[in-house]
């Protein structure tokens, strides 16, 4: 392997001075594909990321043994992962009054956590209050993109017209054959490893080499299969055969590392936003990069009431300063573009901007997480262990639930990732019983045998799940946080109690043992998949943006991360978000060139 | 025996990019926080004794953790996998005092528990005695209540802990095959 590595990037100074065709806000897998797309038809683009630039590869140590560090992949000890338990007996701002000296979310409670301690944001810096949330933030160059589950789903018209569908909520303002083309875009430039399967509601991606399946992953396809259900291998945004035009990206070698820790791929087989789609945005000669800029205003022309740049904070010397441009795109995640453009009020926009319909906010949505099964599979137990974790992913079941007959409880459905088999760490050590040789011997013996699964279920858009800005509380920065009015409804507990019985029929019919059923929802935000605070659709007052992205309000505003989603379906929303904003970022550039904007 | 594991504690402790001075620097934190004498854990350090344990309770829990995950025909223990000198470095490591406490009041339970039981010292039991002690203490391991319960749980999870992190419970234990580069994956095609 000849990387090109990330550390030969080349740098630019902004000129303030300039008037850039247009500035990105954010640099993770919207940011990105804006850069990308925006650079590629040769606009003049400056990239703003409030975060830092991370020698990544240093970070992320991918193949290092448990053993090599000192705390055995742990962070210091001066530094602690916010458990279930705090998140929902305490109120936000979770890391106020801690006495620990950093206070991460809990994902970096997962093993390996010493290795993204730098990638996840800090909460004593970044406050935020109102309702119980998980909120995972990833400040630096490529955001979460650097440690995403690597889970790369298209949406169906089953998502996209839901409402026809079922009754409920909003259409999107586009249908499957609208961004179809757009997805093959994103799976030929970036890679994406899976199994035609031909099924209406998961749509086949343009696939590299599948990952296999483990002897109780391919026994419980067969099995669903039998039910009309389809468990297929993970559908990962990995590259598995390579990617002949870009120089920053290995092919997957099946290491394994992603399974150990909060993801992360130091030879970036896996796509993430730097080395994906940056670097070689870069290369265009089209693009700067501006690192440590924290966005804290969307600049406005009081005469035409127009965007004109963006103001922003240097995070490390808190200097001030304003970039102009003739566009602007905002991608800087579902919650941080709502809390962006509510901030940044004028006299054209006193609600702040892209606002006149009050929506910026609302019909903040997700997926709910929580039911999960553990099953036993005994035909593996004291077999010798087998390799069952070099791969980027085990294995997706697909939702069926509303297909085609109506569930008399819940409206939508939820699909399941799960893994089985033998990993580094031996699961079991901690629920075996007892001590010494017999103790010693199970865990062994047993440590291959097990399958797991757990869900994501759609949660339904609703105005009255909202974020808005907190009137006193600012960050680190001082910049005003945003303040959460969002809880799981009755559809969405109704569906999680369905959740983990069906997990537990489906488990039964495939013969293995369920060894531990989880019923329990876990904390809004667990899912990492906030969508939905600054929807698309056709009626300005409903909606903020239009089917391409754009303001209803304010023309050359757009905003093309995961905010503009209309409903969250229940697959994983990253591939949509890129394929949305592929194509709202060529019609940008079309109408930039025609000096529609 | 208890030198060169100590020694190797620190080494293994070093692997990373915790240097020597910086184990001292602990070690200086220790003091304040034990109210040791520094210049005597300076010279613990030197002498290869243990960071936080003292070489008595160090000896016990180095008993306690191959009794739990013992040496057999498959491979070494937790005694070899040197789980006690990393269990040693966690402690004196913790942010919090809550641990320390813990297993120092946890190593005296065992000690008042081996008196009523056998009327001596823990490592003057028979290998028998200690079993019953040992068994005695797991009960509740499901929902512990005593406080020498509570001590086993806590002693077992980071007994399993550093044994299926460290050289020994992975490659030897438990013959795990990743972690390296594959040309094809393994596994079956999805038919």
């Amino acid at each position: 392997m000849n990387l090109i590595r990330l550390t030969n990037q080349k740098t630019a100074e902004v000129d303030l001075k300039k008037t850039y065709d247009a500035i990105v806000v954010g640099s993770g897998a919207a940011g990105g594909m804006a850069a990308h797309v925006l650079t590629s038809h040769g606009m003049k683009v400056l990239l703003l990321e409030a975060g830092k630039k991370l020698d990544i590869d240093k970070e992320l140590k991918s193949t290092e043994w448990p053993y090599q560090h000192k705390r055995r992949g742990e962070m210091p000890s001066d530094s602690h992962p916010l458990s279930l338990n705090e998140y929902n007996i305490r109120q936000p701002p979770y890391a106020a009054d801690s006495k620990f000296k950093h206070v991460y979310s809990y994902v970096q409670g997962w093993g390996g956590s010493d290795y993204s301690k730098n990638i996840v944001v800090d909460e004593k810096d970044h406050p935020y209050t109102g309702t119980n949330y998980a909120w995972v933030r990833a400040r630096l160059l490529g955001g979460k993109t650097n440690i995403w589950g690597r889970l790369a789903l298209r949406l169906s018209d089953l998502d996209f017209k839901a409402k026809s569908h079922d009754g409920y909520g909003e259409d999107w303002p586009i249908s499957y054959k609208d961004i179809a083309p757009y997805y093959d875009k994103v799976d030929l430039y970036l890679g994406i490893s899976g199994v035609k399967e031909n099924v209406a509601h998961l749509p086949d991606s343009i696939f590299q080499r599948p990952i296999k399946l483990t002897f109780s992953e391919l026994k419980l396809r067969q099995q669903l299969k039998k039910m009309n259900r389809l468990l297929t291998p993970y559908r990962a945004g990995v590259t598995t055969d390579g990617l002949k035009h870009n120089k920053y990206r290995s092919r997957c070698f099946g290491r394994g590392a992603c399974n150990r820790r909060a993801g992360g791929c130091d030879i970036h087989a896996a796509f993430d936003s730097p080395t994906g789609l940056i670097l070689p945005a870069m290369d265009t000669g089209n693009l700067t990069l501006r690192t440590n800029a924290i966005a804290n205003a969307i600049t406005v022309d009081n005469k035409t009431g127009k965007a004109n740049g963006v103001a922003f904070v240097d995070a490390e010397t808190g200097n001030s300063y304003q970039a102009k441009a003739k566009v602007v795109v905002v991608a800087a995640s579902t919650l941080e573009s709502a809390r962006l453009l509510l901030i940044s009020k004028s006299n054209a926009h006193p609600n702040g901007i892209g606002n006149s319909s009050n929506h910026v906010g609302h019909n903040f949505c997700e997926h709910i997480m929580g039911p999960h099964i553990t099953g036993l599979v005994k035909d593996l137990v004291g077999k010798p262990h087998t390799l069952d974790d070099g791969k980027p992913g085990s294995f997706y079941l697909a939702r069926f639930r509303n297909l085609n007959e109506r569930h008399p409880d819940f409206i939508r459905g939820y699909g399941f990732e799960g893994d089985s088999g033998t990993s580094m760490y031996p699961g079991n050590a901690g629920s075996t019983p007892g001590f010494g040789a017999a103790y010693k011997k199970t865990v062994r013996e047993y440590s291959g045998a097990f399958i797991s699964m757990g869900a994501f279920g759609e949660v339904l858009a609703r105005y009255e799940n909202y974020v808005d800005i907190d009137p006193s509380v600012k960050d680190k920065w001082g910049i005003p946080v945003l303040r959460f009015n969002y809880k799981f409804g009755d559809n969405e507990k109704k569906m999680a109690a369905d959740m983990a019985e069906t997990a537990q029929e489906m488990f039964n019919e495939a013969g293995f043992e369920v060894v531990d059923l989880s019923r329990r929802i876990l904390t809004e935000g667990w899912s990492i998949h906030e969508l939905g605070t600054a929807r698309m659709g056709n009626d300005p007052k409903t909606s903020v943006l239009n089917q391409f992205q754009q303001s209803h309000d304010v023309k050359n505003l757009f905003v093309v991360d995961g905010s503009s989603h209309v409903s969250a379906s229940c697959q994983n929303p990253t591939w949509t978000i890129m394929s949305l904003a592929w194509r709202s970022c060529d019609y940008l550039a079309d109408q930039f060139k025609k000096g529609n904007l | 025996m208890a030198d060169t594991k100590e020694q190797n504690a620190i080494d293994e402790c070093s692997e990373g990019d915790l240097t020597r001075r910086e184990m001292i620097k602990l070690g200086a934190i220790a003091v304040a926080m034990t109210g040791l004498d520094r210049n005597k854990l300076l010279e613990a350090i030197q002498n290869k004794t243990p960071l936080f344990f003292t070489s008595d309770e160090f000896a016990v829990v180095d008993e306690l953790t191959e009794m739990i995950i013992p040496t057999d025909d498959h491979s070494p223990g937790a005694r070899e996998a040197q789980v006690a000198a990393y269990i040693d470095f966690k402690l004196l490591d913790s942010f919090d005092e809550e641990p320390r406490a813990l297993w120092r009041n946890g190593l005296k339970l065992i000690e008042q528990l081996s008196q009523e039981m056998h009327g001596r010292l823990f490592l003057a039991c028979t290998p028998e005695q200690r079993i019953a002690l040992l068994t005695r203490i797991s009960q509740n391991e499901s929902a512990p209540g005593k406080p020498e319960e509570v001590f086993f749980k806590e002693l077992k999870s980071r007994t399993a802990r550093a044994y299926y992190t460290s050289k020994i419970g992975i490659h030897n234990e438990m013959e795990y095959k990743g972690n390296v580069s594959l040309k094809e994956f393994v596994g079956y095609d999805a038919t």
